[in-house]
């Protein structure tokens, strides 16, 4: 089946969703993330090795702490405990 | 009740010095399999071993459908244009969904989708935000707000100003 045909599986996905609430959802994660970005100690962050610091603003940017973990070669608490010294709130 | 936590709620919970009051609230907290493998922290560990010893928490095995839907949820996730869900978290919100369980997650991708996928609309999800309210409705703890900036304090998370209205604390 093409994507773009009327049963396509990206358009019955979309007929499952409440676009208003997604739009909320989608101006929340903006202000969750210029929260990270506020209180991040990016002295700390730009100091880290390259695998580290890309993690780290992976963060930042998403939110997403399971993601970060992996792009940091880390388990997920290991990697929370590196968010807090870089001052980056969970959110 | 009966709960299913990811790791994203407990790491930040185990710090919380009030951590054992949530089995006030919770007969009994499963962990999925996959939960398990992401603590390392010697703290965190030691709190799940002894709640799994007093049989307040057990370990959620890996099912196969179950893990196939997980995996349907994330690829759903993946295309719409919003933080989506991974599949630890995703597989928890499946558990919440068939079995009826509260999911505990800080994972801002599972409380939106279940927000806005009317699929999953009927699926509880708790924050430590709503953890703690339920503690302060029940009488656990006296003062909702002085709590939860303990609470930040301890784990250094922030809640957020949606979280904070849903409450009216702002």
């Amino acid at each position: 089946m093409k994507s773009n045909s009327f049963y396509s599986p990206l358009k019955i996905l979309y007929l499952m969703i409440n676009q208003d609430k997604l739009r909320e959802w989608i101006e929340a994660f903006k202000e969750a993330r210029e929260i990270r970005r506020k209180y991040a100690d990016w002295n700390f962050i730009k100091s880290q090795p390259p695998k580290i610091r890309i993690a780290l603003e992976y963060y930042i940017e998403v939110g997403d702490l399971y993601v970060a973990a992996k792009l940091a070669g880390m388990s997920m608490d290991e990697f929370n405990e590196l968010r807090i010294r870089a001052g980056i709130p969970s959110i | 009740m009966i709960a299913i936590a990811d790791t994203s709620f407990l790491i930040d919970w185990a710090k919380y010095d009030n951590r054992d009051l949530i089995f006030k609230i919770f007969e009994l907290i499963y962990l999925p399999e996959s939960t398990l493998n992401e603590i390392r922290n010697e703290l965190t560990l030691i709190w799940i071993s002894q709640a799994l010893e007093e049989n307040r928490m057990a370990i959620f095995p890996e099912i196969p459908q179950i893990s196939n839907e997980a995996l349907r949820l994330v690829n759903s996730s993946r295309r719409l244009p919003i933080r989506p869900v991974d599949y630890p978290e995703a597989y928890c919100t499946v558990v919440g969904k068939i079995f009826d369980y509260v999911v505990l997650t800080e994972n801002g991708g599972v409380a939106a989708l279940v927000d806005y996928f009317d699929e999953y609309n009927n699926v509880k999800v708790f924050r430590a935000i709503d953890v703690i309210y339920q503690l302060f409705k029940s009488g656990l703890v006296k003062d909702f707000k002085t709590e939860l900036d303990r609470y930040s304090n301890q784990t250094k998370h922030m809640f957020s100003v949606r979280d904070l209205r849903k409450y009216g604390i702002l």
